[in-house]
């Protein structure tokens, strides 16, 4: 069994009033990329800050490594690199001087530092730009300087808050095969990320967050293995008689339907043949219709069913 | 682990938009529209040189042809004396070359194209030749030769009384007070700099803050090696300032110069600990916080007297405690006592002053950036 990285035990955190973290455990194995899934105002970034003892908490208990967490846990901050949400770079240094002043934070042998300067250039792709300052990069090339900047001294464990956030589709799918292939190489990875998609596309273990507390965990399967709907099948439609609705509604598996007079939505729970009963259904009835499409569920899918709401619709 | 956070606080610093307008560019820009503006100032400062003056010689009488020599001659004559002829003397007089014409026809009167402090003097010194004339005339008749030279001697000192003489040890000039506030200004611009050292370490403050927070750097070393960055680049900066004043501009700031550049330094490095302490306080952004020490600049030196002479002199009087308290007024008076006096006594105290405000400034500051976690981010 492979050993433990991040243990977090009984978090919680509270602003006055509101309470940031509920109650929050959770386990990260070495050689994870974790996903910490949720809207904004969940609680992810406040977890992450948590971890990395930079805010204070109101119980719980967390573990790197093995060791306490604390301000002064130098060894073990040592070993741990972090890509925030907002870029922070210094602009009066260039992309070198930026990654080579952070990676001098950690390692302190010159020689070994150089190495791991080249090193982070080339990972990120920044090598046309080493004497750019940073006012002077795209907002993609920007996030990569910011990553360079937290990933250079090798770290064993590698948080990310967000780092795709307002990156252009090219630079993004850059920086999640990054991610993978650091991941590749060794490193735990944490992810915390509102963009379902990336989440599943990357990591091989998610928990989801709302309001504080988590309300998921496990791997993509076994969270979608989770809730009712495994076929989500879509048809466009101009007319839908309200009796051809209910005979699709009254086929096997299908558990929920929903139209909005463009569109007919038609949720499944198992079964295999759902896609051509309701096709059979319209075509019985004579019904013309448009674009036909069946989905398998989404995270949105799990979020929606365990919280009532939308991934993207929840506010703050 | 220090010399590298040193290097580039270093860097950073130097780098600063903030750093070089403010404490590179408007000392240069402010300082030369002093000069300027009170080069006019500077320049009727020859009040006290020689007066220009046309003599025309038409009787042949050598008498006062001694006098005028006793004052025309030496650095601090009274008179720069042209010998000519009437119409060449008229020439000059209307060219405006010499401030009058001394005829000399057997006694001495003067003709002037103009009212003023130079034709005055002409006036007392022509007037007081004629009365000596009538004296030595009457020596050389009596052959009292020394009577005569005595009367010469009196002549040349009596008119040397009008010299320009120093009250104090150096330059007594109340304008060089203006690039005093100047100085003193520009020190504690350099508060932006410790600003930054302050907000640039408090993750609740900035991002810069948290990715050094979560790094396995001791707070301390990034303050230390910050804040001695944040000194070294503006006691250069301060340098650099006086040096301009003084060796660009040429504003004489009296004789220790030495002694100029380090309270010029250590006033730089009030600066630095002054934004240092305010940046500690609270959890405002860096442009807020800058913004308001900005303007709370602009209103020491206002009270130091850097936009209006004479507030200064008003706050002595009717409240000496502010001028006490005002940083910028400490700075701009340890300049004037080193040139005003010739103890160092006052100097003394207003270094001593300095050196309590650092000191109080750097202990509430790390003393208020020591915490380790936050309440909230």
């Amino acid at each position: 069994m492979k050993p433990t990285v991040v243990k977090i035990d009984n978090l919680v955190k509270r602003y006055g009033e509101l309470v940031a973290l509920d109650h929050f455990s959770l386990e990260i194995k070495e050689g994870e990329i974790f996903g910490l899934l949720g809207p904004n105002g969940s609680g992810k970034t406040t977890t992450i800050n948590c971890l990395l003892s930079l805010l204070a908490y109101d119980k719980g208990e967390i573990e790197v490594f093995g060791k306490e967490m604390t301000p002064v846990s130098y060894d073990t901050k040592s070993q741990i690199g972090v890509i925030m949400q907002n870029v922070a770079v210094i602009d009066e240094l260039s992309v070198r001087e930026n990654i080579d002043y952070f990676c001098g934070l950690y390692v302190l042998d010159k020689a070994k530092r150089k190495e791991c300067v080249d090193w982070a250039i080339g990972f990120v792709g920044l090598e046309d730009f080493e004497n750019f300052r940073p006012k002077k990069l795209s907002g993609g090339l920007l996030r990569r300087l910011n990553i360079a900047c937290g990933i250079a001294h090798k770290p064993r464990l590698i948080i990310l808050d967000e780092p795709t956030v307002a990156v252009d589709p090219q630079s993004r799918n850059r920086i999640l095969e990054g991610i993978q292939q650091l991941n590749r190489e060794g490193a735990t990875v944490i992810y915390t990320s509102h963009y379902m998609e990336e989440v599943e596309q990357i990591c091989t273990r998610i928990a989801i967050m709302d309001k504080g507390r988590k309300v998921a965990e496990g791997t993509k399967d076994e969270l979608k293995s989770m809730i009712r709907n495994t076929e989500s099948v879509t048809i466009e439609i101009l007319e839908l008689p309200e009796d051809v609705r209910a005979k699709i509604a009254s086929q096997p598996h299908v558990y929920e339907t929903e139209y909005d007079g463009n569109k007919l939505t038609v949720r499944c729970s198992g079964g295999r043949h759902n896609l051509i009963r309701i096709l059979g259904v319209l075509q019985e009835a004579e019904l013309g219709f448009g674009r036909v499409y069946s989905e398998l569920p989404t995270l949105n899918d799990v979020f929606l069913e365990i919280t009532g709401t939308a991934l993207r619709d929840s506010k703050e | 682990m220090f010399l590298h956070n040193f290097k580039y606080e270093l860097k950073m610093v130097l780098r600063q938009r903030e750093f070089i307008m403010w404490l590179m560019l408007f000392p240069i820009v402010l300082g030369t529209l002093f000069k300027v503006a009170f080069g006019s100032v500077y320049s009727n400062t020859d009040l006290f040189q020689s007066i220009p003056v046309a003599v025309v010689n038409t009787s042949g009488d050598e008498v006062y042809k001694q006098m005028f020599t006793a004052l025309g001659e030496g650095d601090d004559a009274t008179l720069s004396i042209t010998y000519t002829d009437e119409e060449e003397a008229k020439e000059l007089l209307f060219a405006g070359k010499v401030k009058g014409i001394i005829v000399n026809d057997g006694g001495l009167y003067l003709q002037v194209s103009g009212k003023g402090i130079r034709q005055s003097i002409l006036q007392e010194v022509v007037s007081r030749c004629n009365l000596y004339r009538t004296v030595v005339m009457q020596a050389i008749a009596d052959g009292d030769i020394p009577l005569m030279n005595s009367v010469i001697a009196e002549l040349s000192k009596d008119v040397k009384a009008c010299r320009d003489v120093s009250p104090t040890a150096d330059n007594p000039d109340v304008y060089v007070q203006y690039f005093y506030n100047l100085i003193a200004m520009v020190a504690i611009c350099g508060s932006l700099t410790g600003l930054h050292v302050a907000t640039s370490s408090q993750a609740n403050q900035s991002e810069l803050g948290a990715r050094k927070n979560f790094s396995p750097t001791p707070k301390f070393t990034h303050l230390s090696a910050a804040l001695l960055g944040s000194c070294v680049a503006q006691g250069v900066s301060m340098i650099l300032c006086v040096t301009f004043l003084r060796f660009v501009l040429r504003i004489n700031f009296g004789g220790n110069l030495l002694l100029i550049y380090a309270a010029a330094v250590m006033s730089g490095v009030l600066g630095v600990t002054l934004g240092f302490f305010v940046g500690s306080i609270g959890r405002l952004k860096y442009e807020i916080k800058s913004a308001i020490m900005l303007s709370c600049s602009m209103v020491l030196c206002f009270l130091s007297g850097l936009m209006m002479g004479n507030i200064k002199g008003i706050l002595a009087e009717k409240a000496p405690w502010i001028n006490r308290i005002n940083p910028v007024a400490i700075i701009s008076d340890s300049f004037y006592c080193l040139n005003m006096y010739s103890d160092y006594r006052r100097f003394i105290t207003k270094i001593v002053a300095m050196a309590i405000y650092i000191g109080v400034f750097t202990v509430l500051g790390v003393l208020l950036s020591r915490r380790k976690k936050y309440a909230s981010l």
